[in-house]
């Protein structure tokens, strides 16, 4: 079942590099949309098969690849990798669906996007640490290309080369830690089992883990690993600044609870202090630099990375709560930045400028861009964690859960939310409002393909703040285990220090 | 020929608007003469001319028949009485016949009046729809008018006049005959009625004024149709004979009481309809009118309001027609109402350009920018026809008069706001 979201986009990325040139882009794009629906639909099947009761790996797919390696085609989904498939499903359908139809070389373009798909879906599905480093690898050529070659900045070559420098050395830190793990081991062999690292010495623990924090730490980006990110984001079209910032930054992330978290939990109890601190910088900083912004695609990227800083604090915190919001961060990040890309896009393809000195007025009802802006309000509002809205729920799940472990870098991180709230204002304020200057606005209508996907964001933001039940029933029990693995640990190493 | 001359006798102008007064020392107007400004200019004048036909009724009935009215609910409702009414410039029994038309109310207004936007319904359900001609556009360029006062002319000094009180007394009284209330109320405090007397005057002159217009437009519309206007001077050209034509009508105010006609401001006055209504107008609507009305005024905000109301520059000429933060008598209650009268050609030159239909609304505010700005041309050639000397005069003593005369017209446009610039491109809509 698995298999299909890895097995089709890279057999139709194969397919759709072969096809005729006498095929246009458009129908090309038509064959790709067909593909990512029914993989959307595929996934949404698996969400009716998935028990949310259960906390352990389901859908598990065992096949021996590589034995004298230690590799296995091992697949399987827990609460907390299925709403990462959701979110991937969903915006790599967007950012098909809201593709130009008269891009440049469609064939490369939408094969790529395919092979960016199966890359994320393997990684979040891998149980082998060697299947998930090369899953992880897979997508780093398809997103440099799909940056270098369609990017919409002058600054793309610099920017993929970049991104692409960053995001190699986060794969090698990430191969030599599983290395390591694989050869240090009891085990000896790359299937992610959390027993086996039971074994190695605090020290050594200690020194894996810290590979793994920076490695994933890039691919977030934690302050100071951060640097391609802005740089990425702004020179991405609209639809790939969608896949790198709602998905790509979340297997970063993802890989921080799975494999940081999950596989030394007890030098997690250790670090966790740092990693709070460093969460709650990443946040005041990700707010501040998004304030001194004058490029709204930009101020939109650097909030991004503060809100990465609130799934650091989360996760370092560790607890059922926390936890919980880590996850639901990541899907509501994911929606909310995707939502925001979007219409900061399309706006830039109307009006022809991301600035915020020079944008005005788009409110205006009959020659600005009012759906657009009226949306773009609800994105910055459910981005400013505003009650009702999606942002809010995980935020409110991580502060809330993270207080009693972390005070000061929760209440940093609160301040944060408050100042995510100002530059949100003074980007609607600058864009939306105000008067429209009737020398320069003769811009072209939005069309149903660029509002189609803004509506459907929207709609999940709303939805999902109002219910988001929907969202936490299937990670509930998966992070309950996890917090409580930490919690045990932590009882168990406090019992041990006394007893000394 | 012309062109010739004045170019041969006068070295050219250095006035940053130079082209344009060259274009109108050569009999041209403000608006460059293009094919499509023309189909614009007079597409618009036949979708202004229908609601106007509207207004000036209606601003004569308030004037005449709803007078001092404290609770004017049905003002807007206009009587058979007013939609049958003749005009003196069109139909068999004109005073002088302009357009060929009917003199009672035009066909395709009384349709509208029927259906309006939605379908056929008792007019006080379109009334409270808002489904209706928007007489508060007419009352707002009354007001602007009235407001500014001090314009020129004799109409509006006046109305401050003893004899223009004495009159207005009367009728005040007459109204209010058997009313107590009213009368104790004009005995405490006479200024009261009499400044909505002065308001109702002002009515009548726009009333009177637009009666003369509506048939003009009406005119040109069907001239146009039968390709006899081919050209923007020639459309200038009519217009400045038309004024010249009906210089003379009187401006006066009448009101009927029981029966009974008081003259507030009788025939006998001798105002005429160039100098009394046509100037003040076109001061007071096309250039000056108010700033943004708003609880919090954009222009306020960005110290555009200048101390003294002759520097008021939010008129027509000026107008943003953007309808947020828009200065001046607000465009978008004329620019519906123009909406349901556009000629076909024009509709279809519409969804040609921009957003289609979806900013049409905007698409012929300009062209009704331009349309004013023929007009203002028409305006500013006939008072140098009147005051100065022939665009061919001989004498280059003269032709310099005419340049000055130019050239201080132009100055007003020197503004940044100003959308002299604007029309001069056909890229602006």
């Amino acid at each position: 079942m698995l298999s299909m979201l890895i097995g089709l986009p890279i057999l139709s990325a194969v397919i759709i590099g072969l096809l005729s040139d006498k095929i246009t882009a458009a129908q090309i794009r038509q064959i790709a949309l067909v593909i990512v629906s029914f993989l959307g639909l595929w996934t949404i099947w698996l969400f009716s098969q998935f028990n949310p009761a259960a906390s352990g790996m389901q859908f598990a797919e065992f096949i021996p690849w590589l034995p004298i390696v230690g590799l296995d085609y091992s697949l399987g989904v827990d609460g907390l990798s299925l709403p990462l498939l959701g979110l991937n499903a969903l915006l790599i359908w967007i950012a098909v669906y809201s593709t130009d139809y008269s891009g440049e070389r469609p064939r490369l373009y939408y094969s790529l996007i395919l092979l960016t798909s199966a890359g994320m879906a393997g990684a979040f599905i891998a149980q082998n640490l060697l299947l998930f480093f090369l899953f992880y690898e897979l997508l780093l050529i398809p997103l440099y290309l799909l940056i270098a070659i369609w990017g919409s900045s002058e600054k793309q070559g610099y920017a993929s080369m970049k991104f692409l420098i960053y995001t190699a050395v986060s794969g090698i830190l990430i191969f030599v830690a599983f290395l390591s793990i694989a050869l240090l081991s009891s085990s000896g062999s790359f299937a992610y089992n959390p027993q086996a690292t039971q074994g190695l010495s605090q020290t050594t623990q200690l020194i894996l883990l810290t590979v793994v924090l920076i490695g994933f730490g890039i691919k977030i980006p934690l302050i100071p690993l951060h640097t391609w990110l802005p740089d990425a984001y702004v020179a991405a079209s609209p639809p790939i600044a969608i896949l790198l910032g709602g998905v790509l930054a979340k297997l970063g992330t993802y890989g921080l609870v799975r494999f940081g978290l999950g596989l030394f939990p007890e030098t997690w109890t250790i670090v966790a202090p740092g990693l709070a601190i460093i969460g709650a910088i990443t946040a005041i900083y990700g707010a501040l630099a998004a304030i001194a912004q004058k490029d709204i695609k930009r101020m939109v990227a650097y909030s991004s990375i503060g809100h990465m800083g609130y799934i650091l604090l989360g996760a370092a915190a560790a607890t059922p709560l926390s936890l919980l919001g880590v996850v639901l961060q990541m899907v509501s990040h994911g929606i909310i930045l995707a939502f925001l890309f979007h219409l900061i896009g399309v706006i830039e393809a109307k009006v022809g400028t991301r600035d915020l000195d020079v944008l005005n007025g788009l409110m205006n009802p009959i020659r600005g861009l009012p759906l657009m802006s009226s949306l773009l309000v609800i994105g910055g509002m459910a981005s400013a964690g505003i009650p009702g809205l999606v942002g809010f729920v995980s935020e409110f799940l991580i502060l809330q859960g993270s207080f009693a472990a972390f005070p000061i870098p929760t209440l940093v991180c609160i301040t944060c939310s408050g100042l995510t709230a100002v530059y949100f204002v003074t980007l609607l304020n600058r864009t939306c409002f105000g008067k429209l200057d009737n020398a320069t606005a003769y811009y072209p209508k939005v069309q149903w393909p660029e509002r189609t996907p803004a509506l459907i964001l929207a709609a999940l933001t709303l939805f999902l703040g109002i219910q988001p039940t929907w969202l936490t029933r299937w990670t509930e029990p998966t992070t309950d285990v996890m917090a409580t693995t930490i919690s045990d640990v932590h009882k168990a190493t406090h019992i041990s220090t006394s007893s000394r | 020929m012309v062109t010739t001359e004045t170019k041969a006798k006068l070295p050219p102008s250095t006035h940053p608007f130079a082209e344009i007064i060259h274009r109108l020392e050569a009999g041209g107007a403000m608006l460059p003469d293009t094919p499509e400004n023309l189909m614009q200019i007079i597409g618009l004048y036949k979708a202004y001319a229908v609601p106007m036909d509207f207004y000036w009724r209606d601003l004569l009935y308030i004037a005449e028949r709803e007078f001092l009215n404290p609770l004017p609910f049905f003002k807007y409702f206009l009587p058979k009485e007013y939609l049958d009414l003749h005009n003196h410039y069109a139909g068999d029994d004109a005073d002088l016949r302009i357009w060929r038309g009917e003199a009672t109310a035009h066909p395709e207004l009384l349709a509208y009046m029927q259906h309006g936007e939605t379908f056929k319904m008792p007019r006080l359900f379109h009334h409270l729809w808002h489904d209706r001609v928007n007489m508060e556009f007419a009352e707002m360029c009354m007001r602007a008018m009235l407001w500014h006062r001090g314009m020129g002319g004799q109409f509006d000094p006046y109305l401050d006049s003893e004899e223009y009180k004495a009159n207005a007394d009367r009728a005040i009284k007459a109204y209010f005959k058997g009313n107590p209330l009213m009368l104790g109320i004009h005995q405490m405090f006479p200024d009261l009625f009499l400044e909505q007397c002065r308001q109702m005057s002002y009515y009548s002159n726009l009333g009177l004024f637009w009666e003369v217009m509506a048939p003009v437009f009406f005119e040109m519309s069907d001239l146009y149709d039968e390709g006899k206007i081919s050209s923007v001077p020639e459309a200038m050209d009519f217009l400045v004979n038309g004024i010249f034509a009906i210089a003379g009508r009187p401006i006066y105010h009448h009101v009927y009481i029981r029966g009974e006609c008081y003259e507030i401001i009788p025939k006998s006055k001798g105002f005429m309809w160039l100098y009394e209504a046509a100037l003040p107008y076109v001061e007071a609507v096309f250039y000056r009118t108010a700033p943004f009305r708003g609880t919090k005024s954009y222009n306020a905000q960005a110290h555009q309001v200048p101390a003294e109301q002759k520097d008021f520059h939010y008129g027509i000429l000026y107008a943003d027609v953007f309808p947020v933060g828009t200065a001046g008598i607000p465009p978008t209650l004329l620019m519906q109402d123009m909406i349901h009268f556009l000629p076909p050609y024009l509709v279809e030159y519409y969804q040609k350009h921009c957003r289609g239909e979806s900013d049409m609304l905007i698409q012929l505010g300009v062209s009704f920018q331009r349309s004013m700005f023929c007009v203002t041309s028409a305006v500013i050639q006939a008072l140098r026809q009147a005051l100065l000397y022939p665009l061919d005069d001989p004498n280059p003593r003269h032709l310099a008069a005419n340049r000055a005369f130019f050239e201080q017209q132009m100055d007003r446009f020197l503004r940044p706001e100003a959308r002299l610039r604007d029309i001069q491109r056909q890229e602006y809509r």
